[in-house]
């Protein structure tokens, strides 16, 4: 099985990152989902919990499971370190000691009256590391002529008084 | 497999859209499926598999050499492996077990099958369902059946090996034949039976027919294994009554209060109702009835106490079939009658909370039944958007030709991998278009029922 590096570990394993689910419908339409309970298996596949039976998500990943498609992981660390996993839905718990342990996970986390519907298991097929200075230098090689011209790296003037209005 | 009928392969190939996993389902109620003995220590490692046997003893047992004597007869110091149930990867109910599985107590060695049963084997550490006919040798020279799907097994309910106060093991007073359900059989007894007018595909032995009453389940016992099954955290999300149907009204012998059809059953639903709103600690709960087809004023008496869903069962939709297959329903009091009773049960529990059930397959069962499969289905799919015109979803099971029924006598075939697969095709079509939703019989809470396992792909829309 494909095996995640240890970086891409930690930051799953860091309650902190923050991890978005991305799925498609039977159209090809996109939808993300942000997934607080997220954890990677010992057999190396990652799983998390879908709170609701009815969500686009769960509609989404049946639909994945039983017709073979991909679905996309994204985590970012809180320094940007970014990560995108890409996948197969390989299991579905609703019950048995997976279940329980994200089920009283959310309990704690959301009370008395929390729901979860299930476990997805996700067997990772192919990791990109998507960080910005990272995804930047991939880039700068492969498509040169795409930067901009006053960029740094492009031309050696100082720009006096530049301030970019977007914060980051 | 007869002739002319189309293999796995090749009912995938003409219905791409089909998911292979719901068609894997359907097959594995055809053609059954064996439990290997290292899955069964399997199934115990991972607490999955409890034995019953000291539970059920002198109470459970099927004297099925002498159906004539209609007695229970003690079971044997036998080992009664009941299992946690076994699901396909997206948590599918794999169907036709060999075993007793979470308490529902099927004599399935006995039922017809359709061609050689898979074999639930442990290959490579992962439990696999394998086709025995399709074997594959290995580099060792030893062949085994080729493995079809990867499955694993859902853990057995704690409450399982429990005892109320009185002693009774919670197992027998309710059981989970879905991992989040509980199912409250509530008598035994179905005075069908009594009258020589069971189903016709029915295999349920009445073990009190004899007596000719019905004994309701300690209300007591109930409380306490419910109680105890909430426990289970994350455990269930639903509860079904069921009983035999009884059509007398009280006391039809003697001081009669009334002549309300079914009154005798219904009373029994109440009292549990009732029970169970003492569970809760409130007046509505989520529990269905799956019940016989109940007049107004009685459906109305459910409603009060906390019935939130209702399934009564058509079981076929040609006139002259229902007849012919369900005398004792067709006596009492007709395919008309059990029909408006379902229509008036949507204006007291809400549309989408009313459904009813077909015996796929019983329409096609000779000789009177449908010669050919395009009109068995388009007369199951008239009767289909029929209920779904009038906010009524129907679901559909696969035909048990179990020994104890008058099918089984008859020795009635099954119908073929191909119709059940256009059947819970046509059906999902339509609950899509009536928008109808069926969360209480879908693959969780009941996964019986290869129909709904497709509404899992709507979720998000009704
Ligand atoms: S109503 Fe029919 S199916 Fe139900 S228990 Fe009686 S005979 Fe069997």
């Amino acid at each position: 099985m494909f095996k995640l590096p240890k970086e891409v570990v930690d930051l799953i394993n860091d309650p902190e990152s923050i991890k978005i689910v991305a799925t498609a419908d039977e159209k090809g339409n996109p939808h993300c989902a942000v997934k607080d309970f997220f954890t990677l298996l010992e057999d190396g596949n990652l799983a998390f919990a879908e709170e609701f039976e009815g969500s686009q998500t769960n509609v989404n990943l049946v639909r994945a499971i039983w017709f073979a498609k991909n679905v996309e992981l994204t985590v970012r660390g809180k320094d940007g370190t970014t990560y995108q996993i890409k996948g197969k839905p390989y299991k579905y718990f609703y019950t048995g000691p997976l279940f329980e342990k994200f089920y009283l996970a959310a309990r704690e986390k959301w009370g008395p009256d929390s729901e979860l519907a299930g476990v997805w298991v996700i067997t990772p097929e192919e990791v990109k590391n998507e960080t910005y200075e990272v995804r930047k230098k991939e880039e700068d090689k492969k498509h040169p002529f795409f930067r901009h011209l006053d960029r740094s790296s492009v031309r050696r003037t100082k720009i006096q008084n530049s301030k970019s209005e977007i914060s980051n | 497999m007869e002739n002319d009928e189309l293999g796995f392969e090749e009912v995938g190939r003409k219905y791409p859209d089909f998911p292979r996993t719901i068609m894997r389902k359907i097959d594995t109620a055809l053609r059954g499926v064996i439990l290997s003995e290292k899955a069964l220590q399997r199934a115990k490692e991972e607490d999955a598999l409890y034995d019953a046997s000291a539970d059920f003893v002198g109470q459970c047992g099927f004297d099925l050499d002498k159906p004539a004597l209609k007695v229970r007869v003690p079971v044997s110091a036998e080992a009664l492996p009941v299992i946690g149930g076994v699901f396909f990867r997206d948590g599918t109910y794999v169907l036709g077990l060999e075993s007793v599985t979470r308490g529902l107590y099927s004599p399935s060695g006995t039922l017809v099958r359709k061609g050689k049963p898979y074999l639930l084997d442990s290959v490579d550490g992962e439990l696999w369902l394998l086709d025995l006919p399709r074997e594959i040798k290995l580099p060792n020279g030893i062949s085994r059946g080729e493995p079809m799907e990867e499955v694993y097994f859902a853990p057995i309910p704690a409450y399982f090996s429990k005892k109320t106060s009185r002693g009774t093991p919670m197992i027998k007073v309710i059981s989970s034949r879905a991992p989040n359900r509980i199912t409250i059989n509530i008598s035994d007894y179905c005075h069908f039976f009594k009258e020589k007018l069971s189903c016709k595909y029915c295999s349920i032995i009445p073990w009190l027919l004899h007596k000719g009453v019905r004994t309701l389940v300690n209300l007591e016992d109930i409380y306490e294994t419910v109680n105890e099954a909430l426990e289970e955290e994350g455990g269930f999300t639903s509860i079904h009554l069921i009983a035999g149907s009884d059509p007398r009204g009280v006391n039809q012998n003697g001081s009669h209060r009334g002549n309300s059809p079914y009154e005798n059953e219904v009373n029994e639903y109440v009292e549990v109702l009732k029970t169970l709103q003492r569970c809760f600690g409130r007046e509505k709960i989520p529990v269905q009835a799956i019940a016989s087809a109940f007049p107004r004023e009685q459906l109305l008496r459910l409603k009060e106490v906390g019935l939130s869903a209702y399934r009564s069962n058509i079981e076929v939709w040609d006139n002259k079939l229902f007849e012919w297959i369900c005398p004792g329903k067709a006596k009492y009091f007709g395919r008309q009658y059990w029909i408006d009773s379902i229509l008036s049960a949507v204006e007291i529990f809400g549309r989408g909370n009313v459904s009813t059930q077909l015996v796929a397959g019983a329409e096609l069962a000779e000789p009177y039944g449908f010669k050919e499969m395009d009109e068995a289905l388009a007369s199951n799919l008239e009767g289909v958007e029929f209920f779904a015109r009038n906010g009524v979803y129907t679901t559909f099971c696969i035909l048990w030709v179990d020994r104890g029924s008058v099918f089984y006598r008859e020795k009635q075939k099954l119908p073929s991998l191909e119709y059940y697969v256009r059947l819970a095709q046509g059906i999902n079509e339509i609950r899509k278009k009536y928008k109808l939703s069926s969360d209480f019989n879908d693959y969780r809470r009941d996964g019986f029922h290869p129909d709904m396992d497709l509404v899992r792909l709507d979720y998000n829309e009704t």
